[in-house]
């Protein structure tokens, strides 16, 4: 597992995202590719009836429960190709908060407002977005504000339109592309003009505190995590 | 400063002269005459109203509604109903829009895809003529979507950007099967607390005609007035819309006998309470007033 560079790290520090292209490839990213696709037409009817009833959001589409469905949601979890750097910058205790897995369907503009996802109260609460199929420019792609997420940066404001953001970039990619963040930075999807869903999984993790994620919480997929550290991310052992 | 309620019912007594539809929500014994509502209004300084119709979309059923247009033309405003599967809405629509007073239509559909993956034609929507109608004769849609057709509101929007849009009762698009009354007959409308219904909501202030109506309080909340569950969701409204696109409305009269007339028009100030005087006299009626283009009260 690789740590991150000294240039990494200063990215990291000064603009608080890094990206990793290719970070999923080949084989697994294929078994990844296969795994979404399968689930998500599983789960689908399911989640149209809960749009009916109020109670999902039809603007995007995750698949229930995705680590319990297939072991390549949770082998993503600590995948050597961001992990390193992931583990640095928690100072060695991260743990997992959630996993997301993510269809956006085009819509007229795009299904979420720049924001923050915490305070600076908060302890460090970082995400890793990895795209599961190409995602080219104005198709929804991932966009973050470079150094937003440092305590003198700001105040931002939330911009009526995605592309009035000042200073923001976006990242585009191939599957497989993966962007971790620092969310406490000012982030969004972009619209997507195009007819092609974009497919994504959010890695959710923090740096951690004590009691901030229950054990029962993940015990569905204990049996799969069968090392410390993996326990210990998962937060099966304290 | 003019106060006006942007959301009130009032109906009578099915009659040969006022004709209407008998359900749960206008039993054949019931009748809320405007009378009521406006000695109601005259109380607490509310000095116009919009006339929203209930008792059936014909246009016979109209007939009280368009009696109290005609007896105070310069108080209210009348948003009328359009029969679902009308194969000619455009002519409905001119038909009630020509007498005085009605402005606009309520819709509780759009009539899209469900499936928000599915190709997107809005032509083909169910609803899309009489928005290209109300586009090129600028009559106002009122807009209370269900929870399965919120997602389509942007497409209608992107292709009709100069009709106007009032969305009910907070942008809380009501999920199948939320919808029951209490013991009193009064609405309810079971909501998540988690209510995804945000993620058009908020985000349709992209749209500089698009209004969002402060009503509909006690029939979402799960607690007694002044409903401050509902703080949060208000606060959010008026930072996506700002104080120039909100109205207040007190979907007179389910709500009469509690928490009653009064308290609702404190309702704003109990779930806004940071408001500025002029921010808050723009909620309870100058928006409406611009928006809806109300006379002034004493030029008619």
């Amino acid at each position: 597992m690789r740590g991150p560079t000294e240039a990494q790290t200063r990215q990291w520090q000064e603009d608080g995202f890094l990206v990793f292209p290719g970070a999923i490839a080949g084989e697994q990213l294929q078994r990844l590719q296969r795994a979404f696709d399968h689930w998500a037409e599983r789960c689908k009817a399911d989640w149209l009836d809960r749009i009916d009833r109020g109670e999902q959001a039809a603007t995007y589409y995750d698949i229930p429960d995705p680590l319990d469905k297939d072991e390549i949601f949770i082998d993503i979890v600590d995948h050597p190709s961001y992990f390193g750097c992931l583990s640095e910058f928690t100072g060695g205790q991260p743990i997992v908060l959630a996993e997301q897995v993510r269809t956006v369907p085009p819509w007229p503009f795009s299904y979420t407002s720049w924001h923050p996802d915490v305070p600076h109260s908060n302890p460090l609460h970082i995400k890793v977005q990895i795209y599961v199929n190409d995602v080219a420019p104005g198709r929804g792609e991932f966009a973050f504000v470079p150094g937003s997420h440092k305590r003198s940066a700001g105040p931002y404001t939330r911009p009526l339109r995605q592309e009035s953001m000042p200073g923001y970039r976006t990242f585009t990619g191939a599957a497989g592309t993966a962007v971790m963040f620092n969310a406490r930075g000012w982030h969004a999807a972009m619209d997507n003009h195009g007819g092609t869903p974009r497919k994504s999984i959010i890695l959710i993790y923090e740096q951690r505190t004590a009691g901030r994620v229950d054990a029962g919480t993940f015990s569905s997929i204990a049996h799969l995590c069968t090392t410390p550290e993996r326990r210990r991310l998962f937060s099966l052992e304290q | 400063m003019p106060r006006i309620d942007a959301h009130a019912h009032v109906f009578a007594k099915p009659s040969a002269q006022f004709p209407r539809a008998v359900d749960e929500d206008c039993p054949a014994g019931r009748e809320e005459p405007v009378g009521k509502l406006l000695e109601a209004m005259h109380a607490n300084r509310i000095g116009q109203a919009v006339l929203v119709q209930i008792g059936g979309a014909e246009v016979a059923q109209h007939a009280y509604l368009l009696h109290c247009l005609r007896e105070h033309r310069d108080r209210f405003r009348g948003i009328g109903l359009i029969p679902p599967g009308d194969p000619e809405p455009e002519r409905h629509m001119d038909r009630l829009a020509a007498e005085p007073g009605i402005i606009g239509f309520r819709l509780f559909t759009v009539g899209g895809p469900r499936d928000p993956f599915a190709p997107i034609d809005v032509r083909r929507f169910a609803t899309y003529r009489i928005w290209k109608h109300a586009a090129a004769k600028d009559y106002v849609i009122w807009l209370y979507a269900r929870a399965r057709d919120a997602h389509l509101i942007p497409y209608l929007l992107e292709q009709f950007p100069q009709v106007r849009v009032v969305v009910n009762h907070l942008g809380i698009c009501p999920g199948a099967g939320a919808a029951s009354r209490d013991d009193r007959g009064r609405p309810r409308i079971a909501t998540p607390t988690y209510n995804p219904a945000f993620h058009t909501t908020y985000r349709l202030n992209r749209y500089e005609n698009v209004v969002v109506k402060l009503s509909g309080q006690p029939a979402f909340s799960r607690e007694q007035y002044p409903y401050r569950d509902l703080a949060r969701w208000h606060h959010n409204l008026f930072e996506a819309y700002g104080p120039g696109r909100l109205m207040w409305g007190s979907d007179f009269p389910w709500n009469l006998a509690d928490p009653g007339y009064a308290r609702l028009t404190s309702v704003v100030r109990e779930l806004l309470p940071g408001l500025s005087e002029a921010d808050h006299a723009a909620i309870m009626g100058a928006n409406a007033r611009r928006f809806l283009r109300f006379p002034s009260p004493n030029t008619d």
